[in-house]
């Protein structure tokens, strides 16, 4: 009598779990919350040059092959604008103008950099160099 | 439910209690009853859309009804099926409980967030039987196709031709003729006409002067739509811009009987030749819903681009944001070989934010120094640049460059 009694007790608590557990929610993802927002597109120019001010801060010859003839660039399109050449400015007056760091990266007769593994160009005086190429 | 009552079941068996076992029964009994009762569900969906066309920002209200064709009662959750740039409102899954023979409708707000061709439906059904025990998902319902045209812009400035065609239009042209702009006097000769006599120089000068005028002409236009590549943010991007300013472009110009063409210069090359009308406004705006960014390395140039499509003496309107090697190129050759270019340059800065770091924000200063100094070199190769900004209309972005092109030290030759 009492083993029929503690069967039954285990059945009804058996059918207590069972009812607790269909009342469960469903907690199925749906299919809309596993789609992924389309990721906004940054420009390959930009991740190029974010790449290069980093490895032209650290390697001399980054910043002669690949800076150099960027910021040359900038300040011919620039200087023409003045009615000047990077070519044909004297060393003085580009000096005075362009301040001594810029002029001695972007003149035409910078010869390649003897050592190879030297520092190049930190992002702090880039950006120094950058603000005199914007007030031209 | 079927692996609680196997979990039980194998507890029973490592610790040899059958009190684990009956605990595990009720389980059985409920799984296997779901099992047996569960039938798949007679279900009918679709998807009406009040209508297919509209502008973009607009919204349409896309009606689903769903109907149980069944003898039991279920449980539907569905959500219709919708493309990436299309929000629908209520945006989650929608539960619905339907008795047999019941039909249930649900409006869903759909809200194109750009121009394009989008897409509603079919509706992904998840059902559910009484007991919860079984499931079934599946796809009900036809795909509706909605056309979001662009917003554009009214434009009152556009940009002149050096040459035009001989047939009625607004453009002054060069040469001399019929026409309400006044461009010289010249001395009378045979087969003038009596109303052309300026009596006021002839009486100056002592024999007769007719004035002379410029005619007014038409001209053809070429659109050229880069889709190399754009800068894009969560408001948007360069390309949804460009085709706003391509499909403004291209009403004006339609509007002034010029003919107008347009080349989608990208990944993939697609093309319509120039011709007049508002049929060719239409074929342009249904182009133009097809544009997107394709990726791809190969290297296209003004080779690729059929004769036809490029009238000698056209207006070819560049419209880009000058992002891509390809496309700068293009517009060097294109100028190289004496065609009128102007390029309406789609600002990226707007859509890009410079980099958390501090040598971001320098490259980011280098990049906006770069493409002005790419701006100054089109211009000096005689291109005229339009640039065009998120927050700015392109009215004055024209008049800018017309200004350029009439300027002296920039005479356009073609």
């Amino acid at each position: 009598m009492r083993l029929l009694a503690e069967v039954g007790l285990v059945v009804l608590a058996g059918i207590a779990v069972a009812v607790c557990v269909s009342l469960l929610p469903d907690a199925r993802p749906t299919r809309r919350s596993r789609r992924a927002a389309p990721a906004p597109a940054r420009p390959d120019q930009l991740v190029a040059l974010e790449r290069l001010v980093v490895s032209a801060g650290t390697s001399a010859v980054h910043a002669h092959a690949y800076l150099r003839p960027l910021l040359a660039e900038i300040a011919s399109r620039r200087l023409a604008a003045r009615g000047q050449t990077l070519e044909r400015m004297p060393d003085a007056a580009a000096r005075e103008l362009l301040g001594d760091h810029l002029w001695d990266l972007v003149r035409p007769d910078r010869p390649f950099p003897e050592d190879r593994h030297g520092p190049g160009v930190a992002p702090q005086e880039l950006r120094a160099m950058l603000g005199l190429l914007e007030r031209l | 439910m079927l692996a609680l009552a196997a979990a039980g079941l194998i507890a029973a068996l490592a610790s040899g209690r059958p009190e684990l076992a009956l605990l595990s029964l009720p389980f059985l009994v409920f799984a296997g009853a779901g099992l047996i009762l569960a039938q798949e569900p007679h279900l009918a969906a679709e998807v009406e859309l009040d209508r297919t066309r509209l502008l973009e920002g607009e919204t349409v209200v896309a009606t689903v009804w769903v109907r149980n064709d069944g003898q039991d009662r279920v449980e539907v959750e569905l959500a219709p099926v919708r493309s990436r740039y299309l929000t629908l409102e209520p945006a989650g899954v929608v539960a619905v409980d339907l008795p047999a023979g019941a039909e249930a409708r649900v409006a869903f707000a759909a809200h194109p967030r750009r121009w394009g061709a989008h897409a509603v439906g079919p509706l992904v059904v998840h059902a559910r039987d009484p007991l919860g025990v079984t499931t079934w998902e599946g796809r009900l319902g036809r795909r509706l196709h909605l056309r979001a045209f662009p917003r554009e812009q009214r434009l009152r400035e556009l940009v002149a031709p050096v040459r035009t065609r001989p047939f009625l239009g607004t453009h002054v042209a060069r040469a001399r003729g019929e026409g309400i702009e006044f461009a010289d006097i010249r001395p009378f000769q045979v087969g003038d006409r009596v109303r052309q006599i300026n009596w006021r120089a002839t009486a100056r000068r002592g024999a007769p002067q007719v004035n002379e005028r410029h005619p007014e002409h038409s001209s053809d236009v070429v659109l050229l739509l880069d889709t190399f590549e754009e800068a894009r943010d969560q408001a948007g991007g360069t390309l949804d811009a460009a085709v706003r300013a391509a499909a403004g472009l291209a009403r004006a110009h339609l509007a002034r009987r010029d003919r107008v063409g347009l080349v989608d210069f990208g990944g993939t090359l697609h093309w319509l030749e120039p011709a007049i009308g508002t049929t060719q406004l239409y074929r342009i705006i249904d182009a133009l819903l097809a544009s997107d960014i394709a990726f791809s390395y190969a290297w296209r140039n003004v080779d690729s681009i059929p004769l036809r499509v490029l009238p000698p003496g056209a207006l070819v309107l560049a419209i880009s944001p000058l992002l891509d090697e390809r496309s700068t190129a293009l517009v060097t050759d294109l100028r190289s070989r004496g065609c009128d270019l102007t390029v309406i340059e789609v600002s990226p800065l707007d859509h890009i934010a410079p980099g958390p770091s501090a040598a971001d924000a320098v490259a980011y200063e280098l990049w906006r120094l770069q493409r002005e100094a790419l701006r100054a070199r089109l211009q000096s190769l005689g291109i005229g640049v339009a640039v065009w900004g998120r927050d700015g209309t392109l009215g004055p972005a024209l008049e800018g460059v017309n200004a350029f092109r009439r300027s002296a030290q920039h005479a356009v030759r073609v």
